[in-house]
């Protein structure tokens, strides 16, 4: 191993932990004065730099060693850099450098509700944070950035000191990286103990006896990403953040965790039947569950929230075909499921993150972002609204954009699994996954349709929207550059394949050609539809000749309608939800008063609720019997040194019979 | 040369057939209820008549109004070149069951917003409404064709046409297919049993509402994508059925292109039947309806999965 002359992709790397160290540095130092162009350039240089170094480290793998005096007490701080982790630094690059474009000016809107010396020096952090995981080579190294990457994150949450909601999400936040932390470090020092290794790379989980500490790192990453039924903070813990911050967390930080899940989990070759199953089963589930609540929310960060929680499931359904895949000795097809899942990954980073910055610069446009006080916005906010437009439909995986590229790629490894398989279970159950994708992708288109048409078009449903502006160049040059990535990505799925192909071809363990398997030629059919919506527009619809005449929408004669009659948020989703109902926890409370309340009501009152069941009848009762618990064990607290003298005592006795016993 | 005959052949039947189409229901449906009807190639003369007026555009809409007519018709366009719905299709790559199932869910994208577009009550309405309609038809689609697809170990929606295996389960499943098809492309298009193609009003609701801000040249685009949405659907269940009737199918070149119009007649026929003798069902059992589709396509998807198994 190499220990001082540091590969090129590292140093690039390296150097943007320079430059970002020297931003957390300053602004810790500087405080309340920090500028937020300065903090956002050194963002965006940083970014540049990791996407170099990722460009670099597709290719060649890469590993140093800190030298002696930094050490982790049982490990040393030790990065690698390969293909899988390449992906996922580009991702962190990209999403980091876009946001730094857009930060600026949405700081500046936010004013003193941040402080600007604290806010940086986390995102810094942060940043670096989440690197470091991505290159750790060793338990140890994983899990301190780990934490520092958690906690980092904890107080970016609650950096808004305005919003009120901020302390309970950035709790509730915490609450979850505590529990995934806790069973992340069980399960390694479980690792540890069976493998007497801390670093990645000699831990083989193939047998069985690694089942038990992979379920537990399984869990803990699981929370991390948000996958259901451990997806509860999301939707408090995004829409709190200020918004490059959702970006980022929603982009890069649950993407880290699906990485951690590739690198320990898939490449750690585990080939239990049943664990791969049970990860379909969640992956299935999020997907279903997330977009089926983004559709009943009337906020827009609180819909890509839980539209993150969808698109994780997606992943997570690719990385459980891969595993099945595995255990069913089909090779080329753990490899495509694999780069299904990364490909979705890198897609899912960019439109979310763009969506989020959209929803930023609509709140900062438009003055709110409840969607049933939106509307109209589309001629106020033309670019914002176009690049949101781009951004939905690329989420819908709809053609040409890049969300579609791999949808595809994960409905064909199902299909292809289940006509390789010659077991009639897994057939029906890969078929029955393709059904439920295909259920998901109509509630994403609804719920997407549903933000753009009642969001950004229509008229405005309050009165103050429509004076909406549209938000500084910097912000738009942010969305407009991820909008480009999400069109240029789909046009160049067989590129972006190619680079995938090493990290898959590790999980397969053979060559396997994953840029010949998308054969649907984007760019000519892209290229067929503009020309052909070009010459029908042309044609049909343009110049004088068209005779178009302005008039108000049809009334049926009434006279201008009010706002009033417009299709709401809710009730455009009331159909779904309605079908849905007992999931979501759905009610419509109808109460009608008056004398003769049948013919002549007074008084009609109508009121639609909606209820988390997971988190009413489990979370709750689970953090009720907890604090009940504890309350019961305060008892034992005493405020006597003479009777905590007596419990260390205790414990030590304790141990110290268990540590003789064993 | 061939190659020249079918893209010649596929313009022609899509610029004739898709209002013939339309004509034949609507005279069908006028005799079924002792009406003479307008003849069948009054669909022709609408949109003649249509290309020729102005157009009324709403204040309220914006760009996104009249762009997604355009490109709605370009993108049926698409659908029709690379699907084989004539059993046939022009050299064009990119015939993939899921690329086709969602250049569909691309159209409906853009229509779901162009209603909503012009704060119209009655397009908002409609457009939750299909945007309801097509996550529940979403399903049955994918299932009926990737059942298809299944024994075949491709996506590609020409070779799954194309190859034929003798084989006892191989008219249950092309049968299923087509039926779960067929219903739930009466649902996607919004025909009888749950809208009523005739009227935009009250309880219906979901494709006339949606296209009520419309009119003169972009009403034209509209009605003509629908007609050639409804004509490619139809093919595709056409293609299942005919291959489902073993004795009539392996014919050769012209012969084939020929069935699957007659294919297609003989649905749309089937389908002013049914909206002559149907009623419109109720919204809130509209689901209901969507079932029968579902539970064909899970059927189809059984036999594929039981299909090819070791003994």
């Amino acid at each position: 191993m190499p220990h001082h002359s540091i590969p090129t992709p590292l140093f690039a790397v390296y150097l943007a932990f320079a430059v970002w160290l020297f931003g957390a540095a300053g602004a810790a130092l500087q405080g309340k004065r920090t500028s937020h162009p300065l903090g956002a350039s050194l963002m965006g240089a940083g970014g540049l730099l990791v996407v170099w170094g990722a460009v670099f480290g597709l290719h060649e793998s890469a590993v140093w060693q800190a030298p002696y005096p930094i050490f982790f007490g049982v490990a040393p701080l030790a990065n690698s850099l390969d293909s899988l982790s390449a992906v996922f630094l580009l991702i962190l690059g990209v999403v980091a450098t876009a946001c730094a474009l857009y930060s600026p000016a949405y700081l500046d809107h936010l004013k003193d509700r941040v402080n600007p010396g604290l806010y940086w020096a986390c995102v810094f952090m942060l940043l670096i944070s989440m690197a470091e995981v991505v290159l750790s080579a060793n338990a140890m190294t994983f899990m301190i950035f780990w934490e520092l990457m958690s906690l980092s994150s904890v107080a970016l949450v609650a950096s808004d000191q305005s919003n009120n909601r901020a302390p309970k999400a950035a709790l509730i936040y915490m609450g979850a990286t505590r529990a995934a932390t806790a069973l992340l470090a069980g399960g390694f020092l479980w690792m540890h103990s069976l493998s007497g290794s801390w670093e990645f790379a000699r831990w083989s989980l193939v047998d069985t006896r690694f089942l038990p500490p992979s379920l537990l790192i399984f869990l803990g990453l699981a929370i991390k990403a948000g996958v259901w039924p451990f997806h509860l903070w999301l939707p408090y813990a995004y829409p709190a953040a200020p918004t490059p911050v959702a970006a980022l967390m929603s982009g890069v930080v649950s993407k880290v965790a699906i990485y951690a899940l590739v690198r320990l989990l898939v490449y750690g070759g585990i080939g239990n039947e049943l664990f791969a199953y049970a990860v379909l089963f969640l992956g299935t589930v999020s997907a279903f569950w997330g977009v089926l609540f983004a559709l009943a929310q009337k906020d827009l960060k609180k819909l890509l929230a839980f539209s993150s929680i969808e698109n994780i499931g997606l992943i997570t359904m690719g990385v459980a075909v891969s595993l099945l895949s595995r255990v069913y000795h089909l090779p080329d097809l753990a490899a495509l499921a694999l780069a299904a899942a990364l490909l979705h990954c890198v897609n899912d980073s960019m439109f979310k993150s763009l969506l989020f910055l959209g929803s930023g610069a609509v709140h900062v446009g438009a003055g709110t972002r409840n969607l049933e006080q939106l509307g109209g916005i589309v001629k106020k906010m033309p670019w914002t609204s176009v690049f949101f437009l781009i951004g939905s439909a690329s989420i819908c995986s709809l053609p040409p954009f890049n969300g579609f590229v791999s949808k595809w790629l994960l409905y064909q490894a199902l299909l292809l699994l289940a006509g390789d398989s010659q077991s009639l279970v897994v057939r029906a159950i890969a078929l029955a996954c393709v059904g439920v994708l295909a259920l998901v992708g109509g509630l994403a288109l609804a719920c997407f349709t549903r933000a753009v048409g009642i969001g950004f078009l229509g008229r405005a449903r309050m009165h103050a929207v429509e004076r909406s502006r549209e938000v500084p160049s910097g912000m738009l040059c942010a969305q407009g550059a991820l909008a480009c990535l999400c069109l240029l990505f789909g046009m160049a799925a067989p590129l972006v394949l190619t680079l995938l192909q090493p990290a898959c071809a590790t999980a397969a363990g053979a060559p396997v050609n994953i840029a010949g398997s998308f054969t649907i030629p984007l760019p000519v059919l892209a290229a067929l539809l503009a020309g052909g919506g070009l010459v029908a527009y042309v044609l049909f619809l343009r110049g004088r000749h068209a005779g178009v005449r302005e008039y108000i929408t049809w009334e049926c004669g009434y006279g201008d309608l009010p706002v009033r009659t417009e299709e709401t948020a809710s009730s455009f989703a009331e159909p779904i939800e309605h079908i849905f109902g007992s999931i979501l926890g759905y009610r419509i409370d109808l109460v009608i008063t008056g004398k003769d309340r049948r013919h002549f009501p007074e008084r009609v009152k109508e009121e639609t609720r909606q209820e988390s069941l997971l988190e009413s009848r489990v979370y709750g009762p689970l953090i009720e019997a907890i604090d009940w618990l504890s309350k019961r064990f305060t008892r034992i607290q005493t405020g006597s040194i003479h009777l905590y003298l007596l419990y260390m005592l205790l414990t030590l006795v304790l141990l110290m019979t268990v540590g003789t016993q064993l | 040369m061939n190659a020249v005959i079918h893209w010649l052949m596929v313009f022609a039947t899509l610029i004739i057939l898709p209002p013939a189409v339309v004509g034949v229901i609507r005279k069908t449906k006028a005799r079924l209820q002792n009406r003479v009807g307008a003849p069948i190639w009054q669909p022709y003369l609408n949109l003649i008549k249509l290309l020729a007026k102005g157009e009324t555009v709403s204040s309220t809409a914006s760009w996104v109004f009249r762009a997604v007519s355009a490109a709605n018709l370009s993108i049926v366009f698409l659908v029709a070149i690379l699907t084989p719905w004539l059993s046939f299709k022009p050299n064009v790559d990119g015939d993939d069951l899921f690329l086709i199932v969602y250049l569909f869910a691309l159209m409906r994208f853009l229509m779901i917003l162009s209603a909503l577009d012009a704060a119209s009550p009655f397009g908002g309405f409609a457009a939750s409404r299909e945007a309801t309609l097509s996550l529940l038809v979403e399903p049955a689609v994918v299932l009926s064709l990737a059942a298809l697809a299944l024994p075949q170990h491709t996506s590609s929606l020409t070779e799954v046409f194309t190859t034929w295996s003798p084989d006892s389960l191989e008219f249950p499943l092309w049968l299923l297919s087509g039926t779960g098809l067929f219903l739930s492309s009466l649902a996607e298009l919004s025909r009888m049993p749950v809208d009523d193609p005739t009227t935009h009003l009250e309880l219906t609701m979901v494709h006339e509402a949606m296209i009520i801000e419309n009119s003169g040249k972009n009403l034209a685009l509209v009605d003509f994508t629908y007609a050639v949405r409804l004509t490619v659907l139809f093919g595709l269940s056409a293609q299942c059925f005919l291959h489902a009737v073993v004795m009539a199918w392996p014919m050769a070149g012209a012969w084939r292109a020929v069935w699957s119009i007659g294919g297609i007649l003989i649905l749309a026929l089937t389908t002013a039947v049914i909206e002559g003798t149907a009623v419109k069902l109720a919204w809130r059992k509209v689901p209901e309806f969507i079932a029968y589709g579902l539970t064909m396509s899970l059927l189809a998807a059984m036999v594929a999965v039981a299909r090819g198994l070791p003994p």
